[in-house]
C-alpha cells in the first residue's frame, strides 16, 4: 500500500496509523461539519482510488492552516481522502460474506431437529461454518490420536457430489453444489460431538455402538430435514436421510474405529 | 479463444448433466413402495404363467448396494484391519457395484440370448433389490459368528431372494431349456455371491492377524483362494517383514 506510506511522508505531524481507520470513521461523522469548510478549501474531493491526485495540491496552502491545530487536521485531511474510498466499502465481514448471525441460525437448527425449518435459510450459500466444523472434526480426532484429516476431506468430497448428484435426481428443482456443502457441512456438528467424547472414552463397545448409532441419527435426520424444507420434497425424507444416513455412518466408522 | 474454450467446456458440461437427466424418472419414489418392494424381494411368487410386473426403479437397488458396502466395511472394521483403510473402501466397492453392474449386464446378455422378456434396467432393478436378502444375512452373521447360523441363513434368506427373482424370470421365459440356462445361472451366481462375501473377507482377515501374530504359522493357511484379496495380503506382509528387518 504505497498510497499509506506517501501520506506518512507527507504529514510530519501526523499520529495517524494504519490502525486509527476504525476509530477515523468514527470521528469522521462528527468531523463532518467541521470538514465541510475544509472540503471547499480543499477543491474538488478526488475520486476514491485517486490518491496520487492529492498529493499534487499544494500543500502549503492545506499546511498553514494545520500548523494551529496539528494533531486534529491531518487527521481530518487524511480522513477526507481515506472516507471517499472507504466510505462506500461495506465492513470486511460482510464483505466477506460471513453473517454471524445466519451462521448461529443454522447451528440452532441442526441441533434442534425436531423444530420444523425454514426453507429460506439456505438460499445463500455459506461455506464458513461447513470448513470450521470439519476442522473441529479433525481437530477433535487428533486429540484422540488419529491423524485423519485427509479422509475427512476426501469423504466429505465425494460425498458432497453423490449426494448432489442424488437430490438432483430426486427434485424438481435443483440444487447447487454449494448448497449440498453446506448443508452436510453443517449437519457434521453432532459427529463432532460423538468424536470430542471418543477422546475421553473408547467407543468400542456396546455403549460407544449406541452413541454412534444415536448421533448418524441426529446428524441424518437434521440434514433430511433441511433438505427437504429447501427443496420442498414433502413426502421423501426418509428417502433423503437414509443416504445421509451412511454418509455420516461412514465418518462414525472413521471416528469410532 | 478462451470464450470458444469456455463454450466448448460448458456444453460438454452441459450434455453430461441432460445424460444424468435420463435416470430421473427411475428416482422417483415414495417411501412406501421402497418399504414395499423390499419386503416383496424376499416373496417368491407362485403364478409363474403370467409375466411379473417389475418395478424399473434405481434408488432402492442403488441404496442396497451402497448398504451393503457399508456392512462389508463394518465387518472388516470390528476384525481390526485399521491399517488398509484405504485398500478396504476400495475392495468394498468394487466388489458390491462390480457385482451388481455386472451380473446385471450378463443375465441381460443371456435373456437377450433365450428370448426373455425384461429390459436392461428392470434387470438392474431386480438384481438389487436381491441384495436385499444379502445385506440381511450379512448383517447377522459378521457380528454373530457362528458359522452354522450362516449356512442357515445362506439357505433361507438367501435362497429366498434367489427363488423370487427366478419366479420372476421364469414367468416372463418361454421354453424349458431357455427358462433352465437364464434360472441356473443367476441362483448361481447369486448364492455363490454370498458364499464368497462371507468367506472371503471373514478369511482374509483371520489369515492377517494369524500373519500378525505368529511368525512360526504358514500364511497361505486359511486365506481365501480369490487372487486379489490374497494379493493384497500377500503385499501388506512382505511389506511389514521389510520393515521390520529395517
Amino acid at each position: 500500500m504505497s498510497d499509506f506510506e506517501q501520506f506518512h511522508v507527507d504529514f510530519y505531524q501526523s499520529n495517524y496509523t494504519i490502525d486509527d481507520q476504525e476509530e477515523g470513521y468514527n470521528s469522521y461523522g462528527s468531523n463532518e461539519n467541521l470538514c465541510g469548510s475544509r472540503k471547499s478549501q480543499a477543491g474538488e474531493q478526488p475520486p476514491a482510488g485517486a490518491f496520487a491526485p492529492l498529493e499534487m495540491l499544494p500543500p502549503s496552502q492545506t499546511y498553514t492552516g494545520q500548523i494551529l491545530q496539528p494533531t486534529y487536521s491531518p487527521n481530518t485531511l487524511s480522513h477526507l481522502s481515506y472516507t471517499d474510498g472507504f466510505d462506500e466499502e461495506p465492513p470486511l465481514l460482510e464483505e466477506l460474506g460471513i453473517n454471524f448471525e445466519h451462521i448461529w441460525q443454522k447451528t440452532l437448527t441442526v441441533l434442534n431437529p425436531m423444530k420444523p425449518a425454514d426453507g429460506s435459510i439456505m438460499n445463500e450459500t455459506d461455506l464458513t461454518g461447513p470448513v470450521v466444523f470439519c476442522l473441529a472434526l479433525g481437530a477433535t480426532l487428533l486429540l484422540a490420536g488419529k491423524v485423519h484429516f485427509g479422509y475427512v476431506y476426501g469423504m466429505s468430497a465425494i460425498g458432497c457430489l453423490a449426494m448432489h448428484a442424488l437430490l438432483n435426481l430426486m427434485s424438481i428443482s435443483g440444487v447447487s453444489h454449494g448448497c449440498v456443502a453446506s448443508v452436510l457441512g453443517y449437519c457434521l456438528l453432532p459427529m463432532v460431538i460423538l468424536s470430542s467424547s471418543a477422546v475421553i472414552f473408547s467407543l468400542q463397545g456396546i455403549l460407544g455402538t449406541f452413541l454412534a448409532l444415536f448421533i448418524i441419527g441426529w446428524c441424518s435426520l437434521s440434514a433430511s430435514k433441511i433438505f427437504t424444507s429447501a427443496l420442498a420434497m414433502e413426502g421423501q425424507q426418509l428417502l433423503i436421510a437414509y443416504p445421509c444416513a451412511l454418509l455420516y455412518g461412514l465418518f462414525a466408522l472413521l471416528t469410532v474405529f | 479463444q478462451m470464450w470458444q474454450v469456455g463454450k466448448r467446456q460448458a456444453s460438454r458440461a452441459f450434455s453430461l448433466y441432460a445424460n444424468i437427466d435420463i435416470l430421473r424418472p427411475y428416482f422417483d419414489v415414495e417411501p412406501v413402495q421402497v418399504r414395499a418392494r423390499l419386503l416383496e424381494s424376499m416373496i417368491p411368487v407362485k403364478m409363474i404363467n403370467f409375466p411379473q410386473k417389475i418395478a424399473g426403479e434405481l434408488y432402492g437397488p442403488l441404496m442396497l448396494v451402497f448398504t451393503l458396502v457399508a456392512i462389508l466395511l463394518h465387518g472388516m472394521k470390528t476384525s481390526d484391519t485399521i491399517i488398509r483403510e484405504g485398500t478396504l473402501m476400495g475392495t468394498a466397492i468394487g466388489t458390491c457395484f462390480g457385482y451388481w453392474l455386472g451380473v446385471s449386464a450378463f443375465i441381460y446378455f443371456l435373456a437377450y440370448l433365450c428370448n426373455a422378456q425384461i429390459t436392461m434396467v428392470q434387470m438392474l432393478s431386480l438384481l438389487g433389490y436381491g441384495l436385499f436378502g444379502h445385506c440381511i444375512t450379512l448383517f447377522v452373521t459378521y457380528n454373530i459368528h457362528f458359522h452354522s447360523l450362516f449356512y442357515i441363513f445362506w439357505l433361507g434368506v438367501g435362497g429366498l431372494s434367489t427363488l423370487r427373482m427366478v419366479a420372476v424370470l421364469v414367468s416372463r421365459t418361454v421354453g424349458h431349456t431357455q427358462r433352465l440356462i437364464l434360472c441356473g445361472t443367476l441362483a448361481a451366481l447369486h448364492m455363490l455371491f454370498l458364499l464368497y462375501l462371507h468367506f472371503a473377507y471373514h478369511k482374509v482377515v483371520e489369515g492377517i492377524l494369524d500373519t500378525l501374530e505368529g511368525p512360526n504359522m504358514p500364511p497361505f493357511q486359511r486365506v481365501a483362494r480369490d487372487i486379489p484379496v490374497v494379493s493384497n495380503a500377500v503385499s501388506n506382509t512382505t511389506a511389514k517383514a521389510v520393515a521390520l528387518t529395517l
